[in-house]
């Protein structure tokens, strides 16, 4: 949940926060890309190290911290496995090539992790919808993405707030096995559900009364606009994609950091 | 020609063959502001939702007759043309605000039409101006209090340049200041630039002195129409249930005495103006006539049920919404707790059946600390009924519902049989023993949640904001119903922004703002001291702000309801007492 959590937009008036979100989106997918491409512990350490300096222009690293911590289990159990199965698959040969290996890949996880919550963090939703509507993505979609976004407070609210009356009337959610303890949040559920209903024709009713879907043309009172920086990011975002892209294709892969001997 | 004309208004919605609205016909000039009222069920949102279009074309069902908005017939024309003309906003601003930003919400209606953006940003600037919201232009629409946010649902419908505005009882979730807020924006709007109002709404006392025309809808009927003073006096809305202000009550009453009312008031002040001239300048205040007694009268107190020593309570996400609060409740007490949106009224009223356990500080229940109790334990003796019924409605009849707590603590089938018998007698319920919760009304719902709390009868009962969206008759009906728990002894708590309520009942009075308890007395004490209560966004009711003006003349100020200004009136301005 922490991860997922951590995710959420923080507002802020950086440079990474005023970058275009569509330039801000090649740049995760190539800091996604990257990741990806490489598989040895020294260009993903690089990877990584590159992105640190874009969490701290954004001011968002306690944030970022958040979600680190968040997946830090999953990180262990990608080591872990990895670890593990080699062994086993190896012949029962832990060597320092193993080690580094699923130590990259770890890395590699962190990496993407980082990539994806720079953007999630730093983008309004708002600049996000306004991305999708350059791409042509039709309107009702988009609409549904805002609102969406709009009710995640009020539902959770709202669900607070069930769980608290129905707690007041004794029911006691951790109580009985498995089932009972499912069949507990029945009392939950159904409110919540049945209220969501009622607000989706109540929203219905709103929207058709601030004229919904008047006008094929719809204004939209944002507008992206590239400004010179958005554009010197692109030409570096471009120029690194090209250098990686080299070094993967002409240059001999990366020399491990550890060696190859084995440890036992 | 009206801006409004409806002829012979008949509607039925589908699945259901009694008509909601029947015989309606009424015009509307520009510029008028009108207050629409009726008991629950009587139709008035269904009108509302006529005038653009939603009836038929959204719900569709039958509808007769004609209703023509600024030339427009709603029939031939589609809801977004309608929309233009008349701006509806809803009871739940929750419910239509789309955008994540407010200036971004401002402009929705805007950018459906396709206007151009630099004339929406005029009127962005235009609505937020008009409004108060400058300020807030930029912010998260999630974060705005109650008040604000129903501002922005005006300002969201302002920007489309309406002729009319509709409200549903804008103000039902607000606190008294927000309240006044909202009407005098309103009034701004109807006065300044003579936008067309029509105002839904149960709180008499605060909306009365605005408008200048009152339609009562009964049965889908018009059964009133005409000036505000008029409607009042008219024998047929005091027996429909709609609330009367009661300072428009107490000159009708004085009126018939031999005190002569040239018009009869419908707010405090034009009240005060009218009598003013025939009382003594400048008398030194009487004594305040209770408080002969209390010199004698000892202080005698039952066993305390609730004691909250030091509380602080903080939020997960860091809010402080208790700051050393110290409380306590005795048995048979009754206690209102009141103050601002945001007091931390409902976060204090938690921790009394353990839902919340303080950061510091302890909480006692019947001397026992909550921290070593579960809340379904707690519970036992606390009954903590929520604002919206909605909230923890599911079984498929009411009896089940009823039983649902019963069933969770236990008891017996037999005892849970008589048990719910009894609930459903002492609210009057019987009837519906067997139905679906759902389809019963907003005021039964709230009734059947009451009863579901009451039914394993606990010593404590606590109501969050029990009379929102109640009307007239629901709210007496309701006072006599906790008259009757406190003569058994329970202690009743109730979280309010109801000041009439209030006034009519005369419980402690616990007032909070900022996480803190500012003040703690007695109604007739809190009710008087007017910059306390507006540092916690309360207002006065009127009576009292009535009787505040007229301390002035040797009147006392503690009066809080409408029978004893009466007898004071009578015995200082020389009517007949008989």
């Amino acid at each position: 949940m922490s991860l997922l959590e951590s995710l959420r937009f923080t507002r802020g008036d950086t440079f990474i926060h005023n970058m275009d979100p569509r330039v801000k989106f090649l740049l995760t997918l190539v800091s996604f890309a990257a990741s990806i491409m490489f598989l040895e512990l020294v260009p993903l350490i690089v990877i990584f190290l590159v992105q640190l300096p874009l969490i701290v222009a954004a001011k968002v690293l306690r944030e970022w911290y958040k979600s680190v911590k968040g997946a830090s289990v999953i990180a262990v159990i990608i080591f872990a496995s990895n670890m593990l199965s080699f062994y086993y698959f190896r012949g029962g040969q832990l060597t320092w090539a193993l080690v580094e290996y699923s130590l990259a890949l770890t890395v590699r996880f962190i990496a993407l992790i980082t990539s994806f919550s720079v953007f999630f963090l730093t983008t309004s939703p708002d600049k996000l919808s306004l991305a999708l509507e350059k791409a042509r993505v039709p309107y009702e979609f988009n609409f549904a993405f805002i609102t969406a976004i709009r009710f995640v407070p009020v539902l959770a609210d709202e669900a607070q707030t069930i769980m608290d009356a129905q707690r007041s009337r004794g029911l006691e959610l951790d109580k009985g096995n498995f089932i009972t303890r499912v069949k507990n949040y029945i009392p939950i559920l159904l409110p919540l559900i049945i209220n969501s209903i009622r607000r989706s024709l109540e929203l219905a009713e709103a929207m058709e009364s601030r004229a919904f879907g008047a006008t094929e043309k719809r204004t939209n009172i944002y507008e992206l606009n590239m400004t010179g920086s958005d554009y010197a990011v692109l030409i570096i975002v471009l120029f690194c994609l090209g250098v990686m892209v080299y070094a993967k294709l002409y240059l001999p892969p990366f020399p491990g950091l550890l060696g190859e001997e084995l440890i036992i | 020609m009206g801006l409004i004309e409806v002829k012979d208004l008949k509607y039925t919605y589908p699945h259901s063959e009694k008509p909601v609205l029947t015989d309606v016909s009424l015009t509307v000039q520009p510029g008028e502001f009108i207050l629409l009222t009726g008991p629950s069920g009587c139709g008035k949102t269904t009108f509302c939702r006529c005038l653009n279009g939603l009836v038929p074309k959204f719900y569709n069902g039958v509808m007769e007759g004609s209703v023509k908005v600024a030339g427009l017939d709603t029939k031939e024309n589609p809801i977004m043309k309608l929309a233009q003309h008349v701006g509806l906003i809803f009871q739940n601003p929750d419910n239509q605000i789309f955008a994540l930003t407010v200036e971004k919400d401002i402009a929705f209606g805007l950018e459906n039409l396709g206007v151009r953006k630099e004339e929406i940003y005029r009127e962005i600037e235009w609505a937020v101006e008009t409004t108060g919201l400058q300020l807030l232009r930029q912010r998260a629409t999630h974060e705005l209090s109650g008040g604000q946010k129903q501002r922005l649902t005006i300002a969201s419908v302002l920007a489309m340049r309406p002729d009319i505005i509709v409200m549903d009882e804008p103000t039902s979730f607000l606190d008294p200041v927000g309240a006044e807020h909202i009407f005098s924006v309103l009034d701004h709007l109807n006065k300044e630039l003579g936008i067309t109002i029509i105002l839904i709404e149960h709180r008499m006392d605060l909306a009365a002195k605005y408008v200048d025309r009152m339609i009562v809808l009964d049965e889908g009927r018009v059964v009133q129409d005409g000036e505000p003073t008029t409607v009042f006096a008219h024998d047929q809305t005091r027996l429909l249930g709609v609330g009367i202000p009661r300072v428009f009550e107490l000159a009708r009453r004085l009126n018939s005495r031999g005190v002569h009312f040239s018009r009869l008031p419908v707010s405090a002040q034009q009240f005060y103006d009218e009598i003013k001239p025939r009382l003594p300048e400048h008398k030194p205040p009487e004594t305040e006539g209770t408080d002969i007694l209390s010199g004698f009268a000892g202080e005698y107190h039952h066993q305390p049920a609730v004691q909250v020593r030091d509380v602080c309570f903080t939020y997960p996400g860091g809010v402080e919404a208790l700051r050393d609060v110290s409380l306590t409740i005795h048995q048979g007490d009754y206690v209102a707790i009141m103050g601002e949106n945001g007091a931390g009224k409902t976060t204090l009223v938690k921790h009394f059946n353990g839902l919340l356990k303080p950061s510091s500080g302890e909480v006692m229940v019947n001397s026992v600390d909550v921290s070593t109790l579960s809340v379904a334990q707690l519970a036992r003796n606390i009954g903590l009924v929520f604002q919206n019924p909605d909230d923890q409605l599911f079984e498929e009849t009411v009896e089940k519902e009823i039983s649902f707590a019963l069933r969770n603590f236990g008891f017996d089938e037999s005892v849970i049989e008589k048990r719910v018998t009894w609930a459903l007698n002492l609210l009057d319920l019987t009837e519906y023993r067997q139905k679906s919760p759902f389809t019963l009304s907003g005021g039964e719902r709230k009734r059947v949640a009451l009863a579901s709390v009451l039914a394993w009868d606990p010593d404590i009962l606590v109501l969050d904001e029990p009379t929102i969206g109640q009307d007239y008759g629901q709210k007496e009906r309701l006072r006599h119903f906790l008259t009757h728990l406190r003569s058994q002894g329970k202690s009743v708590v109730i979280v309010t922004h109801d000041v009439e309520f209030v006034a009519e009942s005369q419980p402690r009075i616990v007032l909070m703002a900022g996480g803190r308890v500012v003040d703690d007395g007695a109604s007739k004490e809190i009710m008087t001291r007017l910059e306390t209560l507006s540092s916690c966004s309360v207002a006065p009711p009127e009576i009292t702000r009535l009787f505040c003006m007229l301390s002035d003349h040797g009147l006392p100020r503690d009066v809080l309801d409408v029978n004893e200004a009466f007898d004071i009136l009578i015995r200082n301005m020389g009517g007949t007492t008989t």
